[in-house]
């Protein structure tokens, strides 16, 4: 299997296939800070492909003086921005309880939702990070993903957001105030769930 | 002494760093409410890390989404190529922009008057070709006026009576008469019967004249 390096020396020479194996390595990643900073699977699938384009623009200035990650993750953050700054989340109303979900078969198949009831839960409590998530400002919102999910530090974050250490500090616990009060009325709601099914 | 706002802000950092620390750990143990926050924190933390792989859609899902990137890509590397096969045209299409542009109606209408016009011009100021002028003497009589002086001297009369004075009736009676009696005969006019005219008069006005001058 080739490495990185290879892979983008290929990609530099507009070789696409090279550049779609990159893309199939760290697509997860990408996208679960995309689906993390979005409400909805098709803003997610939008918003990584976009990184994915930006990337491909501008692999031939690439000088492999970090990893191909860090890399991409400094575009990442730049193409969440952008969005943000160009009211690409402003539209998405804050208070929306139902979100539609892209059901179709290829999903449904093997999707979360037609599993077992723990995953189902689990997604139920995933919607309700999210929800807390997007009581934030993109800011905070990325600050908390940089911070948690990626394990950034609080100095990284501000130097790749072009902010305070004291404004990103903020912002995360922010996002776990939101979170922590979200989730705890959610574990709640599924303690009363759970004693009303074994009422019946 | 034990600050639970401070041991609060300290807890994030600790559960998020996942390092351990023997003093905030020994001071969540001497206070309850610092315990249940560290508790309650840990466990949003440790939730939003269990639900993170839900985010993630199923195998199924990324065959899809990579076919659509490669269709993204191929387009993006399209548009790329004939940006730079267009580079080494970009003079000439330069010229071609300029040419083709849109340009308001009267500057259009303008751009094509004025050069008609200006043609125009040009071709009414420019004389035919001369052709080679001969030179040839051909004698011509030309007819000599004879010149016959007809001397007419006409007497104005200088005592015009002015508007604004106040006569009497008399003496515009009187003056009429003068006037009347200066005024020449009809039998003294004389006649230019037999007199044939040239085809040039030259008349001789002579002011200042009086009754008894020539």
């Amino acid at each position: 299997m080739a490495d990185d390096t290879e892979l983008i020396k290929r990609a530099q020479a507009e070789d696409i296939d090279a550049f779609c194996t990159l893309a199939e390595r760290y697509a997860r990643r990408i996208h679960l800070l995309a689906s993390h900073y979005c409400r909805n699977q098709q803003d997610a699938e939008d918003l990584s492909q976009e990184v994915w384009l930006k990337a491909y623009q501008a692999l031939q200035s690439f000088r492999f003086d970090s990893s191909f990650y860090t890399w991409l993750r400094r575009i990442t953050i730049n193409a969440f921005l952008n969005h943000r700054r160009s009211g690409f989340f402003r539209r998405q109303g804050q208070t929306t309880a139902v979100q539609l979900m892209p059901l179709d078969s290829e999903t449904l198949s093997e999707s979360s939702l037609a599993s077992s009831p723990e995953n189902i839960y689990n997604k139920l409590l995933f919607d309700s990070v999210v929800d807390a998530l997007s009581e934030l400002t993109p800011s905070q919102r990325l600050a908390f993903l940089l911070r948690h999910y990626e394990g950034m530090s609080y100095e990284e974050i501000a130097n790749a957001m072009n902010c305070s250490t004291g404004t990103v500090k903020k912002g995360v616990w922010r996002a776990i105030t939101k979170l922590r009060a979200r989730l705890s009325t959610e574990s709640e709601s599924q303690e009363a769930l759970t004693s009303l099914a074994n009422e019946y | 002494m034990h600050n639970c706002r401070e041991v609060k802000e300290r807890l994030t950092e600790l559960i998020l760093e996942g390092r351990s620390d023997s003093e905030l750990a020994a001071e969540l143990n001497t206070c309850a409410e610092c315990r249940a926050e560290f508790d309650v924190v840990n466990a949003t933390l440790r939730t939003t890390t269990r639900v993170r792989e839900t985010a993630i859609p199923a195998e199924t899902y990324w065959p899809g989404y990579h076919a659509r990137l490669r269709d993204k890509l191929s387009h993006v590397q399209v548009r790329r190529r004939k940006e730079n096969t267009g580079a080494s045209f970009a003079p000439l299409r330069l010229c071609v922009n300029f040419l083709l542009r849109p340009v308001p109606v009267p500057l259009a209408a303008a751009l094509l008057v004025f050069p008609l016009l200006g043609l125009l011009a040009f071709q009414s100021t420019r004389k035919p070709a001369a052709p080679q002028s001969v030179v040839v003497h051909v004698p011509v009589t030309v007819p000599v006026v004879q010149e016959k002086l007809v001397t007419r001297v006409v007497y104005r009369n200088r005592y015009v009576p002015s508007r604004t004075s106040k006569r009497t009736g008399a003496d515009s009676r009187a003056e009429n008469t003068f006037a009347k009696s200066q005024m020449p005969r009809p039998d003294d006019v004389p006649t230019l019967a037999g007199f044939k005219p040239a085809a040039d008069v030259k008349l001789t006005v002579i002011k200042g004249g009086s009754p008894n001058e020539r």
